[in-house]
C-alpha cells in the first residue's frame, strides 16, 4: 500500500506585476509567472513527506492554460514524479467553487475518491496571490468528502495510515491527527520549497504531462466556467494609497539619523495631496423588471466563535455589517447568530447585547473544540431550517475554512475577506432584469491594489470579513433577544479528526489593539532575539506611555515570537497611532495588517524595502545601531509624540 | 538520491554568446558528419539573456558563418549604426574630434540588446538539439586523475554557515567528455582551471575594465537611431583609461554608459558615481533629458588583450570568449571574437569527439585555428595598445601612435602589465585629489538625470535567495581591516557597481565592512580590484543576480 502525496500547485503572475484586464478578470498575458508561493511550500511538504516515506509516490496537479505546464515542470524539477494537468476554454472564469469542482472532478477522476483503498495525502498552498481566497482547498475536500487542514505549517505522516498536521490559529497552533485521505492546506511559514536539482530538471525537461479537457473527466458545464459559477465580479476599482510620500532622515550616523527622524515628526512629515474627487457617472438605470433572486430566502446568520471560552472578538465586529445590511434590507430582517459548543448558553446573552436578534445555541460536549467537519455540517442543517439570505463568517483561520466549505454544500459559493459589505442591485444587461436585494461584498485583491465587488445569486450568500475592519458595535446592556436551542444530526464519520493539542500564547492579544505604540521587529531584527525591540518597547513604557511590541510573520516562523504577536493579514490588523516597523520588508501581507495606523516610521538597512514606500517616516540604517540610539532618546524624554499617561 | 550524475558528450558552463555558439557549431557540424552526441549547456541566470549585458556595437559578420542558413534580418538586432561620433569631453564642453580613433569605425555595424541576441540563439541551439538549463549554478570542477571529468551544480538548501537546511538539495555532478568554459568575464570556474594548471604561465597579467550602463527611453528627437557616439576626456583624467558611450536604439531608446580601465590608483574612485557626472555634460544630459530610465547594470570586461589570453585547452577542456579574455582594444569589441572563439572551440571538440581522443595533444587544435583565423589578426595588431595606455594617455596616445605605424609592435616587443589589485594606492600615497573632492558638488543624484546606486540597482532586477552563504568571501579578516580599510579607505564601497560593500562606522570609530551581498550584480569587480586579493567572488545559487530584460 504505497503512499501517493498529491500536491495542487497554481501559477500565478509575479504579484508586482500583476494587472487586471477590463471585466475584472485577470489578463494573464503580460506578466512574468511563478508557482504561488504558498503552492511551493506545499511541494516541499510533499517532498519533506516523502523523506519520510521513500516509497512513496508523488504526483502534481494544475488546473488552467497550458502554459501551466512550466509549473508542473518546475516541480518535476524538484523531485515530483507525474504531473496532470485539467486545461479547458470552457473553465475560463470559474470563481472559487467551480474550481474546487472541477479540481476534485480530475482526482475522483485519476481513482482518488472517499473511498479509495490506497491511502493518499492531497497537499495545497493555504491561498493564491492573485485569488487571496483560501477557498480551495476546502472546497475540494468538500467535493471528494474527506477530512481537512488548513493553514498547516508542518505534516507528517504517523506510519498507521494518520497524518499529524500543526495548523496555526489565532494566538496560537494546534497539533491535529487525521485519517488519510485528507487534504492539508500549507501557510508559507513551513520549510521553505527547495530549489531545482539539474537532474530533475533534465527529467522535467524529457517528461509527458497528462493534459485533461473537461470531457475527459466527465465535467459537465453546467457549475463551472463564468456561466455557471454562483458568484462573479461586478466591479473592481482601483483603491488609492492614504499615506502621503515618505520623510526619509538624513544624517550620517545614528545620533544625526536620529536627530533628524525628531525633526521630521516635529514638523509632521508630507501631507496627502487632495485629488478632485471624480464625479461618478452612473448610467442611467434601466427600465427592467426588477427580479427577487432569493427564493424566499431572509435574514442573516453569522457564526460566533469561541476563543478561550469567550466569544471571539472578529465575531463580534461581524454583528456590525449583519446589523447595517439588516437595516438596508428593512422589512423586519433579522440578524441571527449560531454559536456552537459545550455549555456555551451563557455567551448568548453577550451576542444579543451586541446586536443578535436570535441566538441559535448547538450545545453538545462532542463540540467543546471547533472542528471543520460537524461545524460546517451543522451549519449545512441550520441552514437548511432557517433558510438565511446571507451568512457571515469573521475571516479568521476558522471562518476562512468552514465557509468555504459550507458554501460548497450549499451551491452558492463564497467570497473571502471581505473589508465592506453593502446591500446594492444588480443590473443584469444580456436578461435584462435587475436582481434587487443583493450583497455586494467588496475584497482587497492584486496585492490591496484593487477593491473588487463580488456578487452571489445562490442563497445564502455567504461572505468572510476581514477581521479588524469592523469596530466591535456598542453593548446594549439589558437588550433582549430570543435564544433558541437546534438539535442537529451528528454522525460519527464527522469526528474522524482528532485535536491532540491546542496552545495560545498569553498576553499580546488584547494589548496590540490597544496600545499607541508598537515596535515591531521584522526578519532582519531576530539576531538578538528581538532583544532591542523589546527594550525600545519597555522604554517607552518606563515614560508611562502604552506601548507593546510585535513582529512579522518571519519572525513567528523562527520561532523567536508568539503567533498572537504578528501583525498582518494572516496575524493582527492593529491601528496604533504610531508603528514603528523595524527590519522589515513591507511585504503586502505585512502592510495589510498595519496600514490603519495613524503615523507610520520605518527602519531598514534595505533602501529598497517596500515598508518605506508604506511609511511616513524613515530612516536608512542598520537596526543594531539605530535603536540604542532611539532607546536612549526615550529614556530622555522621547515619547514618538505620545502623551505619557502618568500613573505612577 | 545525493548522488545524482548524469553524464553528456560536451558539457559548456555559460550561456552567453560563446557558450551559445559553441553549440550551436558544434551541433551543426556533427550533425553534418552524420554524429548526434548529447550536448548539455547551463546557466546560471534564471533566463537566457539574464546576465547578459554589453554596449553593444555588433560586428554582424560573424553571424553570417554561425547561422549560414539564417537571414542576417533575422537576428534581433536593433538600430544600424548611421553616424558614429567620438567626441572629446570637457566639464564645460565638448569638441567633436574629425578623425576616428583607427579600429573603432562602427558604420555598418549594428547597435543592440545583447541579451536579446543571446535568447535568440539560445532558441537556435535548441532547435538544433542542444540541452539547455537556465538557473543552475555551477561551482566546482570534476577531475579525476587530475584531469578534467566534468563538473557539478551548487549544493543548494544551506544557511549562512553551510550547514544543511531541511530543503538541502545535493548538486548534480554532470560528466563530460569535454568541459566547454564559457562563463564570461572573470569566469569564476576559468580562475580555477588557470590556477590549477597554470595556465596563464609566461602571460601578462589579466586586466579588466568595469563598464556601467544604463537603458533609458528618451522623448522622440533627442537622438536617432543608429547615432552613436564615443566619448573620451571628461570625468575621467589622463591617467584613467576609459571613455563613455551613446548609442541610440529603436523606439526612443539609448543606452548610454561609462567603462573606467580598473588600474586606476584612486582608492576612492567610482566608476558608477563617475557615470553619473558624465550624464550632467551637456552632450549627454540633453540626450537624456525629458527621459526616463529603464535599466541598470554593470560588468567588467577583459582587456589585457593578446599577451593576456591564457592557454586555452588542456585535457578534456576548453575556455572560450570573455572567460578566455578575448576581447580587441581600442574597439572594446568581444562578442565576435567570442562567437567565432566558440566555434573554434566547437570544430576542435567535433574532432576530438568523432576522432575518440579528447586528450590535450587532441585539443590543441584550437589553438592552431585560433591563430589563423581573424581573432587572431584582429587582436594581435592592437596587442599593445592597453598596456602603453595603463602609463597614462599621453604617453599612451604616443605608444599607440608608433604601433600604428610599426603594426602593432611599438618601441618595445611587448609591454607588460600589472595585475589591477596592484595598481590602487593607499590613501597616503594618493598624489590627486580623491574623487569625492574632485567631484564636489556633483554628487547629489537628483534622481532625474542622475541616480545613486540605490535607486539604479533597482532598475536591474537583482535578487538573491537569502539562505545559502554568503557569496562573496573575505580571506583574513584581521589583514582586511588593517589594511583594506585601514590603508586603503575601504576601495571596495566605491568600486562596487551595486552597494555590497558598505563601511560602517559606529560611534565608537569602529570600523567594519557588511557585505549585502543580495544587491550584487556579478559584475566581478571586487574579485578583480580589491587589494592583496582579499575577496573571492563565488557563484550563489542559481537564478540569482540581476534579470537583465533588454541589456
Amino acid at each position: 500500500m504505497a503512499l501517493t502525496i498529491i500536491t495542487l500547485i497554481k501559477q500565478v503572475p509575479v504579484p508586482s506585476e500583476m494587472r487586471m484586464g477590463e471585466d475584472g478578470l485577470m489578463d494573464r498575458t503580460k506578466a512574468k509567472s511563478i508557482i504561488n508561493i504558498d503552492c511551493t511550500f506545499g511541494l516541499e511538504a510533499g517532498l519533506q513527506l516523502k523523506k519520510q516515506n521513500p516509497d512513496a509516490k508523488l504526483i502534481v496537479c494544475s488546473m488552467g492554460p497550458g502554459s501551466f505546464e512550466t509549473a508542473l515542470r518546475t516541480a518535476i524539477s524538484m523531485g515530483y514524479d507525474e504531473a496532470y494537468l485539467l486545461s479547458d476554454r470552457k473553465l475560463g472564469g470559474s470563481d472559487t467553487y467551480a474550481t474546487g469542482l472541477a479540481i476534485s472532478t480530475m482526482l475522483k477522476h485519476l481513482g482518488f475518491t472517499k473511498d479509495s483503498k490506497e491511502p493518499y495525502i492531497i497537499l495545497a498552498g493555504r491561498q493564491t496571490s492573485d485569488g487571496d481566497t483560501a477557498h480551495v482547498p476546502s472546497q475540494v475536500a468538500e467535493a471528494i468528502g474527506i477530512p481537512q487542514a488548513t493553514f498547516v505549517e508542518s505534516v507528517k505522516a504517523d506510519g498507521s495510515g494518520n497524518v499529524i498536521a500543526k495548523r496555526i490559529i489565532e494566538g496560537g497552533y494546534q497539533m491535529m491527527k487525521l485519517p488519510m485521505p485528507c487534504v492539508i492546506s500549507l501557510t508559507p511559514t513551513g520549510i521553505p520549497p527547495r530549489k531545482p536539482s539539474l537532474s530533475g530538471a533534465i527529467k522535467a525537461r524529457n517528461l509527458k504531462i497528462t493534459t485533461f479537457g473537461i470531457d475527459d473527466i466527465g465535467l459537465g458545464t453546467e457549475k463551472i466556467g463564468i456561466s455557471g459559477s454562483p458568484t462573479i465580479v461586478a466591479k473592481v476599482v482601483n483603491m488609492v494609497s492614504e499615506r502621503p510620500p515618505i520623510t526619509m532622515s538624513e544624517g550620517h550616523n545614528e545620533a544625526s539619523l536620529v536627530d533628524s527622524l525628531i525633526a521630521n515628526l516635529k514638523k509632521g512629515g508630507n501631507v496627502m495631496e487632495k485629488k478632485e474627487a471624480i464625479a461618478k457617472k452612473d448610467s442611467e438605470r434601466p427600465d427592467f423588471p426588477e427580479k427577487d433572486f432569493r427564493n424566499g430566502a431572509r435574514g442573516i446568520i453569522t457564526w460566533a466563535e469561541i476563543t478561550n471560552g469567550n466569544v471571539s472578538r472578529p465575531s463580534l465586529e461581524l454583528l456590525t455589517p449583519a446589523r447595517r445590511l439588516a437595516n438596508q434590507l428593512g422589512n423586519d430582517t433579522k440578524v441571527m447568530t449560531l454559536i456552537i459548543g459545550k455549555n456555551v448558553q451563557p455567551l448568548a446573552r453577550i451576542l444579543i447585547e451586541h446586536g443578535s436578534d436570535e441566538v441559535i445555541l448547538v450545545d453538545d460536549e462532542k463540540l467543546e473544540e471547533y472542528l471543520v467537519l460537524p461545524f460546517s455540517s451543522i451549519f449545512e442543517q441550520v441552514i437548511k431550517v432557517r433558510k438565511p439570505e446571507i451568512a457571515l463568517f469573521a475571516a479568521t483561520t476558522s471562518g476562512r475554512e468552514l465557509a468555504p466549505r459550507i458554501g460548497m454544500k450549499t451551491d452558492s459559493g463564497v467570497t473571502a475577506d471581505c473589508t465592506g459589505l453593502e446591500i446594492g442591485e444588480y443590473i443584469n444587461k444580456k436578461e435584462k432584469v435587475i436582481y434587487t436585494h443583493i450583497l455586494e461584498s467588496r475584497r482587497p485583491t492584486y496585492g490591496e491594489s484593487k477593491l473588487a465587488t463580488i456578487l452571489g445569486f445562490v442563497c445564502p450568500q455567504v461572505s468572510t470579513a476581514r477581521a479588524g475592519t469592523f469596530e466591535v458595535p456598542e453593548r446594549v446592556e439589558g437588550k433582549q433577544g430570543i435564544v433558541s436551542t437546534f438539535n442537529p444530526v451528528l454522525k460519527d464519520q464527522d469526528f474522524v479528526v482528532e485535536i491532540l493539542k491546542t496552545v495560545r500564547g498569553g498576553g499580546g492579544l488584547q494589548n496590540l489593539f490597544e496600545a499607541d505604540i508598537i515596535i515591531s521587529g521584522g526578519r532582519g531584527t531576530t539576531n538578538d532575539n528581538l532583544g532591542l525591540i523589546k527594550a525600545l518597547a519597555e522604554a517607552l513604557k518606563s515614560q508611562g506611555v502604552n506601548a507593546e511590541w510585535a513582529c512579522s510573520r518571519p519572525v513567528v516562523d523562527e520561532g523567536v515570537a508568539e503567533y498572537a504577536r504578528q501583525v498582518g493579514q494572516t496575524g493582527k490588523t492593529i491601528r496604533p497611532k504610531v508603528y514603528v516597523a523595524v527590519g522589515i520588508s513591507g511585504a503586502i501581507q505585512h502592510v495589510a495588517g498595519m496600514k490603519e495606523a495613524e503615523k507610520v516610521i520605518a527602519i531598514d538597512h534595505n533602501p529598497k524595502a517596500n515598508i518605506f514606500h508604506n511609511a511616513d517616516f524613515g530612516i536608512c540604517g542598520e537596526y543594531q545601531d539605530i535603536l540604542p540610539e532611539l532607546i536612549e532618546r526615550v529614556k530622555a524624554g522621547f515619547t514618538f509624540g505620545i502623551e505619557p499617561k502618568k500613573t505612577f | 538520491m545525493n548522488n545524482d550524475t548524469v553524464s553528456t558528450d560536451v558539457l559548456i558552463i555559460g550561456g552567453g554568446p560563446a557558450g551559445l555558439a559553441t553549440a550551436i557549431h558544434l551541433a551543426d557540424t556533427l550533425k553534418q558528419k552524420g554524429q548526434g552526441q548529447r550536448i548539455l549547456l547551463i546557466e546560471k541566470g534564471s533566463s537566457i539573456g539574464s546576465h547578459i549585458i554589453s554596449g553593444a556595437v555588433i560586428k554582424p559578420e560573424v553571424f553570417k558563418e554561425l547561422l549560414p542558413e539564417v537571414d542576417i534580418s533575422e537576428i534581433p538586432f536593433n538600430a544600424k549604426v548611421i553616424k558614429d561620433n567620438t567626441v572629446l569631453l570637457s566639464e564645460n564642453g565638448h569638441l567633436a574630434l574629425p578623425f576616428h580613433i583607427p579600429y573603432m569605425n562602427n558604420i555598418g555595424n549594428y547597435t543592440a540588446s545583447l541579451g536579446q541576441i543571446c535568447k535568440y540563439l539560445a532558441v537556435k541551439a535548441q532547435e538544433k538539439g542542444v540541452e539547455i538549463y537556465t538557473g543552475f549554478a555551477v561551482d566546482e570542477i570534476l577531475y579525476k586523475d587530475g584531469k578534467v571529468t566534468g563538473a557539478k551544480t551548487k549544493d543548494t538548501g544551506l544557511d549562512h554557515h553551510g550547514h544543511q537546511l531541511e530543503n538541502f538539495q545535493a548538486g548534480t555532478s554532470i560528466e563530460a567528455k569535454i568541459t566547454v568554459f564559457a562563463e564570461g568575464t572573470r569566469g569564476s570556474l576559468a580562475k580555477m582551471l588557470i590556477k590549477k594548471f597554470n595556465l596563464s604561465k609566461d602571460r601578462n597579467e589579466q586586466i579588466y575594465s568595469l563598464g556601467c550602463k544604463e537603458l533609458w527611453s528618451v522623448p522622440q528627437g533627442n537622438i536617432e537611431a543608429g547615432q552613436i557616439y564615443h566619448t573620451m576626456g571628461y570625468p575621467l583624467n589622463n591617467d584613467e583609461f576609459g571613455g563613455g558611450f551613446i548609442y541610440g536604439l529603436n523606439d526612443n531608446k539609448v543606452a548610454v554608459g561609462l567603462v573606467v580601465g580598473l588600474d586606476y590608483k584612486d582608492p576612492s574612485f567610482d566608476v558608477h558615481d563617475a557615470m553619473q557626472v558624465w550624464k550632467t555634460t551637456s552632450l549627454v544630459s540633453r540626450i537624456l533629458k525629458g527621459g526616463k530610465l529603464l535599466e541598470y547594470g554593470a560588468k567588467t570586461l577583459p582587456e589585457g588583450g593578446y599577451y593576456a589570453v591564457p592557454k586555452l585547452y588542456v585535457d578534456h577542456a576548453l575556455i572560450v570568449g570573455d572567460s578566455a579574455g578575448l576581447v580587441t582594444m581600442p574597439a572594446l569589441k568581444g562578442t565576435h571574437l567570442a562567437i567565432k572563439s566558440g566555434m573554434l572551440a566547437a570544430q576542435t571538440a567535433a574532432n576530438a569527439l568523432i576522432n575518440n581522443d579528447c586528450s590535450e595533444k587532441s585539443l590543441q587544435q584550437y589553438e592552431v585555428l585560433m591563430k589563423a583565423s581573424f581573432i587572431h589578426n584582429e587582436m594581435h595588431v592592437v596587442r599593445n595598445t592597453r598596456q602603453g595606455f595603463a602609463k597614462g594617455l599621453i604617453i599612451g596616445g604616443l605608444h599607440f601612435g608608433t604601433q600604428l605605424i610599426s603594426g602593432g609592435a611599438g618601441f618595445f616587443g611587448r609591454l607588460r602589465t600589472h595585475a589591477d589589485h596592484e595598481t590602487t594606492s593607499k590613501v597616503s600615497e594618493l598624489k590627486k585629489k580623491p574623487f569625492r573632492e574632485r567631484f564636489k558638488g556633483k554628487l547629489e543624484f537628483d534622481k532625474v538625470l542622475t541616480f545613486d546606486k540605490a535607486t539604479d540597482i533597482y532598475h536591474s532586477g537583482v535578487y538573491h535567495d537569502e539562505q545559502q552563504v554568503v557569496h562573496l568571501h573575505i580571506h583574513d579578516q584581521e589583514k582586511f581591516n588593517a589594511i583594506n580599510i585601514e590603508e586603503y579607505g575601504a576601495p571596495e564601497q566605491f568600486f562596487c557597481s551595486s552597494e555590497v560593500y558598505e563601511l560602517h562606522t559606529n560611534k565608537d570609530g569602529k570600523k567594519e565592512l557588511r557585505i549585502h551581498a543580495e544587491n550584487c550584480m556579478h559584475c566581478k569587480t571586487c574579485d578583480i580590484k580589491t587589494p592583496g586579493e582579499r575577496i573571492t567572488w563565488v557563484v550563489p545559487n542559481g537564478g540569482n543576480g540581476p534579470d537583465f530584460q533588454n541589456m
